[in-house]
């Protein structure tokens, strides 16, 4: 067997939010006071004690740590419901591929709002199970984010079971479990990163949306909620001070996770 | 019967299952008034709110249908809304969509244009970098940049900015979809025999690759239309535009449950509409889309 190496820009893009993720949050967490000395972008005009530097910056690991436990979720989701499709296939692969297709169709954003609100709603009546806003949070972008991965992993596992070792394999008297474990999976985990990477930042994004419009109440801020609480103060005073570094931030988070996903995902199409 | 109609059911199926699913999830809710500590709406408001969804009622999940087309309010007197208030912020929001449609195919056939003529050049990084730089903003980011001149010092009109920033996102999509396809198209056999016959490269991209690359681009104006629309509640949040998707936010920030249900199915009739009309232009433009059905 051939050994494959992964893309140089597999390992910038990880690197990327690598990096960007563990500053942030030793920043924010461990040595707070660094950023409130050093920021050259001043105070924040809703927060007059926080610098602009400590809320964006502090923020992005937020972002991150929701779009990575919503992405994996999401893909865990997505596997699971692909291989349930697979394993019954017929009529059942058929319907679950239109119930995926339908949740596919609904826009991300106002799935997860009308999701909040009832997450929301239980949480204040003391019945979310324990689940806080960053729990909501990640199982509302979870039940969203599901059917592009499943529909992707479903797609991979059809063309997979098509291959000539499958049949080989099938032929000397493999079972389903056999060839899951030994053929499968090994040839699918590269893709299954790759997916993961790439609902990584629709996860971040949608939570940023959601929570500019105030509706999650994510603790600590994470960027989206960061400006959903100053937005006010920005359309009167004039923003770019306080937008550009959270955008910034953001677009890179976005590159790193992009380029990471397309680099493993281009690997497993060669393969 | 008729693939063609198979797939026109597929899609309309999908309004009735967002209207049940919407409003017993709404109905479900475990909203409370009994005490300062732990009220989540106002009396009123949960009064409003089982008024509205007909909660024990027999069909009580026609009731919010059935209130508007009565033309009456649906919600508390302050922040609900009629029929036709719904109706008139519905086309606000399309009207900027539209416009936000026909920027978007602008910003992406300059994109594809571009890319096409960067992707030798030194130039080339950019066509990678402007995707990604689009894919990372999120509308409310250029909304709030835009926000001053426009809300505050009155430069820009409010619902052409809001198009402006909800369309380059999807605008660079939709041009880095053209620009791959242009480039497998460029490459094939028909266009190298039109050259080669002596045919101008602006007649064989204009007569011959184009109508080509359009099923490319049809294939993604369902998804570019979901972003449009869901990118216009920002935009309208941020420009202060009293149109659908402010109605949306404010409904869910205010718990305002049979508007939650009636604008979740309209939204969802709304992409069930966009994409039977991208069915029909399909079946216009695409012979082979004709060939396939009959």
């Amino acid at each position: 067997m051939s050994t494959r190496r992964v893309p140089t820009r597999a390992w910038v893009g990880l690197a990327l939010l690598v990096g960007l993720g563990l500053a942030s949050w030793l920043s924010a967490r461990v040595f707070p006071e660094a950023l409130a000395s050093t920021c050259p972008l001043g105070t924040d005009p809703t927060h007059p004690d926080r610098t602009v530097c400590e809320l964006a910056f502090g923020g992005l690991w937020v972002s991150l740590a929701v779009g990575l436990v919503a992405g994996a979720l999401s893909t865990v989701l997505g596997l699971g419901v692909a291989m349930v499709a697979r394993a019954a296939g017929g009529t059942v692969e058929h319907q679950l591929l239109r119930a995926v297709d339908a949740v596919f169709a609904l826009p991300d954003v106002l799935v997860v709002m009308v999701l909040q609100l009832a997450g929301q709603s239980m949480l204040d009546a003391g019945h979310a199970g324990g689940l806080g806003p960053f729990g909501l949070m990640v199982v509302s972008l979870a039940l969203v984010g599901w059917a592009g991965p499943a529909r992707m992993f479903r797609n991979r596992l059809a063309t997979l079971e098509g291959q000539e070792f499958i049949a080989a394999s099938r032929a000397l008297g493999a079972g389903r479990w056999h060839l899951l474990r030994v053929h499968l999976w090994p040839a699918l985990r590269p893709f299954v990163l790759a997916v993961f990477l790439s609902r990584l930042p629709t996860a971040i994004l949608t939570e940023s949306t959601v929570s500019f419009f105030g509706i999650a109440r994510m603790e600590p801020m994470s960027l989206g909620r960061y400006l959903g609480t100053s937005y006010a103060a920005l359309i009167y005073e004039g923003g770019a001070r306080v937008v550009l570094p959270a955008w910034g931030l953001l677009v890179l988070l976005v590159l790193g996770a992009s380029l990471a996903s397309q680099a493993l995902g281009a690997g497993t199409r060669r393969a | 019967m008729s693939p063609a109609l198979v797939r026109l059911g597929r899609q309309l199926v999908l309004v009735p299952i967002v209207a049940l699913a919407s409003y017993f999830l709404m109905a479900a809710l475990p909203l409370t008034t009994e005490d300062d500590a732990k009220r989540q709406v106002a009396p009123e408001v949960l009064a409003s709110y089982r008024r509205d969804l007909g909660l024990g009622q027999p069909l009580g999940f026609l009731r919010p249908w059935v209130k508007l087309f009565r033309g009456e309010r649906l919600g508390t007197s302050a922040q609900g809304v009629t029929g036709d208030e719904l109706l008139w912020k519905l086309s606000g929001s399309v009207g900027v969509g539209l416009v936000a449609l026909v920027l978007a195919l602008g910003w992406a056939l300059a994109f594809a244009l571009l890319r096409a003529r960067w992707r030798r050049g030194r130039l080339a990084v950019l066509g990678d970098a402007l995707p990604a730089v689009a894919f990372g903003t999120p509308v409310f980011i250029p909304a709030l940049l835009l926000a001053p001149a426009v809300v505050e010092r009155g430069h820009l009109l409010p619902e052409l900015s809001a198009a402006l920033v909800i369309s380059v996102w999807p605008g660079i999509f939709l041009g880095t979809l053209v620009a791959d396809a242009l480039d497998t198209e460029l490459s094939r056999d028909y266009v190298r025999t039109a050259l080669g016959k002596g045919l101008s490269p602006h007649s064989v991209l204009w007569r011959h690759v184009l109508p080509n690359v359009l099923p490319a681009l049809l294939d993604a104006v369902g998804p570019v239309a979901t972003a449009l629309l869901a990118g216009s509640f920002a935009a309208e949040r941020v420009f202060g535009l009293p149109y659908f998707g402010q109605l949306y936010v404010l409904a869910v920030l205010q718990k305002q449950v049979a508007v939650v249900v009636v604008a979740t199915t309209v939204f969802a009739s709304l992409l069930v509409a966009v994409g039977l009309v991208v069915e029909l232009v399909r079946l216009w433009v695409d012979p082979r889309a004709r060939e396939v059905r009959a």
